[in-house]
């Protein structure tokens, strides 16, 4: 089969766009069909007194039926607007709630997944093709929940500190006691934490060590050692590969491991506004959140399209 | 074996949480009125093998009454991703075409919203009943086993032995579910289910760990437990509900890594 050169490159990634965009749009739907189509309405959710209902129920098109609720909310979303607030900071836009705390969510996420990478990769060409007690002890840990990993490192470093202040080792240090203290060490802790649980590391090494096993064991990689040239240029190609597919299937799971973090140590981020939300039924402000990581795993997914595509020309002629 | 102890392991330990789950109200055990401030912070004794908590209620108890909040909505939440991915994935796989094509797209769309995310919107709008939370799970999870299902059966649609069934003249269906689905895929589908369960603990856990969603006090469950016993210094009634999660969600992965699929190699 012939590899195509830079246009097929740009027609499989063009193609690989139109896909993602038919499948965000696919999102948009079911989330607005979701909101709408739950029994009741925001008014009820909201404990609206009666007087206030019809003029209410006519600025939020309550009064029309489900199917053109649904139509007018894909349009007003598709148009870029998310609506606004009804519980969590009622009035404002969904936009303004979000976004912000949006940017800061974003870079703890991208923090921990270039972390569980870089430790997953590093500990995976150490550990690759020879035992190891790093495997049990790997798994023991990372297979606890991140919110179980936050109680218990939390729980730990307070108790910790305790101790040494109540010894006279050392003064009270300004992040005690977590997670009410905003500090450095409290921001550092979610990212880590991010990283490691829920079995996040073990999966990350575990995929590594089978590509760096299979990939020195390969015809090429021989190939590459008997004519004395160096593995490492071939080997990393084969491994970033194997990194970009993990970090698509990663994300997801990062996504949904932040929101919990955020909550349990405090971070003001977008996963706690989504939590409080949530809890206040403020339903603009869910519906805009979940849209907003729906695009971003999007975004993600076209990128690591993207680089598999550049990195691989045979991906280029795949249907 | 080592891989065979651990997956006999965790085989018991899943089958004794059900077994406690189902078997739990014939204790005769009240949740509600057994307060008894007097008793808190026991320690380990033979009326109270894991101790007390700080109200004085049994650990031992709670723990198993706990695992009634994962242990129904759990295994539903299996059901719905086994029925829906496995529909879904077989038919699309082995049948190809628009049915193929409309069953992928779905589990796209489905699958390109965060499952934590999905819950708390899901939670918000239709309420936090273990039962939605499950089917929503359930829901969610069907796309990752259905592709992997589509995977398989596609690429085995046209080998040897399909091909040698239908000269035997054996129905698609037979072909399609007894062969290629519960001869060729069965492992593959175990392990989703279980992946579905070992998450629907963890969901359930960490929704009242941090409270406001799911089982609510009086109720026990793991993650409330926790929760309640934060900073009063009694590590016993702190880590037991820890190291039962832990115990459960190992469990599912040690029987998971079990289900060796030799097509997978």
């Amino acid at each position: 089969m012939r590899i195509q050169g830079g246009s097929a490159l740009l027609r499989a990634l063009l193609a690989r766009a139109g896909v993602l965009v038919a499948v965000l749009l696919g999102a948009v739907v079911l989330v607005v069909s979701l909101v709408h189509l739950a029994p009741g309405d925001a008014l009820d959710a909201q404990g609206i007194p009666e007087a206030l209902r019809p003029a209410l129920e006519a600025r939020w098109h309550l009064d029309l039926p489900v199917w053109q609720r649904v139509a007018i909310h894909l349009g007003e979303v598709l148009s870029g607007d998310l609506g606004t607030s009804l519980a969590y900071r009622p009035g404002t836009p969904v936009a303004e709630v979000i976004l912000g705390p949006a940017r800061r969510s974003a870079v703890w996420l991208f923090s921990a997944l270039a972390l569980t990478l870089t430790w997953g990769t590093a500990l995976a060409l150490y550990t690759a093709g020879r035992a190891s007690a790093h495997r049990v002890a790997l798994r023991t840990v990372s297979i606890l929940p991140v919110f179980l990993l936050a109680h218990l490192s939390v729980n730990a470093l307070n108790e910790g500190a305790f101790a040494a202040m109540n010894a006279g080792w050392i003064d009270r240090p300004d992040w005690f006691a977590l997670p009410d203290q905003a500090s450095a060490l409290r921001t550092a802790l979610a990212v880590v934490l991010l990283a490691v649980g829920s079995g996040g590391l073990t999966e990350v090494h575990a995929a590594m060590e089978r590509a760096v096993t299979s990939a020195r064991r390969s015809p090429w990689a021989e190939a590459a050692l008997a004519r004395g040239e160096p593995l490492a240029p071939h080997l990393w190609r084969h491994l970033l590969l194997a990194l970009t597919d993990l970090s698509l299937h990663r994300v997801a799971f990062l996504i949904g491991g932040l929101v919990i973090l955020e909550k349990v140590l405090l971070l003001h981020g977008v996963g706690f506004i989504l939590w409080d939300a949530a809890l206040h039924r403020d339903s603009p402000v869910v519906a805009g959140i979940t849209l907003l990581a729906a695009a971003v795993l999007a975004v993600v997914r076209l990128a690591g399209d993207a680089l598999r595509l550049t990195l691989d020309p045979r991906l280029r002629s795949d249907p | 074996m080592r891989w065979r102890s651990a997956a006999g392991l965790g085989a018991v330990i899943l089958l004794a949480v059900v077994l406690a789950a189902l078997l739990a109200p014939l204790s005769g055990y009240d949740l509600v009125t057994d307060v008894d401030p007097g008793r808190a912070h026991l320690g380990l004794s033979l009326a109270h093998p894991l101790g007390t908590d700080h109200l004085g209620r049994d650990v031992r108890w709670r723990l198993v009454f706990a695992s009634r909040a994962f242990a129904g909505p759990g295994l539903l939440a299996a059901a719905v991703a086994g029925l829906l991915g496995t529909l879904g994935g077989a038919l699309g796989g082995y049948r190809g075409g628009p049915l193929a094509g409309s069953a992928r797209y779905l589990y796209a769309v489905i699958g390109s919203i965060p499952r934590f995310v999905l819950v708390l919107l899901v939670g918000s709008v239709y309420g936090d009943s273990p039962w939605v939370l499950a089917l929503v799970v359930g829901l969610s999870y069907a796309p990752a086993l259905g592709e992997a299902l589509h995977s398989r059966v596609a690429s085995l649609r046209r080998a040897e032995f399909v091909r040698a069934g239908r000269a035997y003249g054996l129905s698609d269906a037979r072909i399609l579910w007894v062969h290629l689905v519960w001869y060729a895929s069965r492992a593959l589908i175990g392990r989703h289910l279980l992946a579905v369960f070992g998450y629907y603990v963890v969901l359930e856990s960490t929704l009242a760990y941090i409270g406001g969603f799911g089982v609510q006090e009086p109720m026990p469950s793991w993650g409330n437990m926790l929760v309640f016993e934060w900073g009063r210094g009694q590590w016993l009634a702190l880590l037991a509900p820890a190291a039962a999660l832990w115990l459960v969600v190992s469990a599912t992965r040690w029987l998971a890594d079990a289900l060796e699929d030799p097509l997978d190699v």
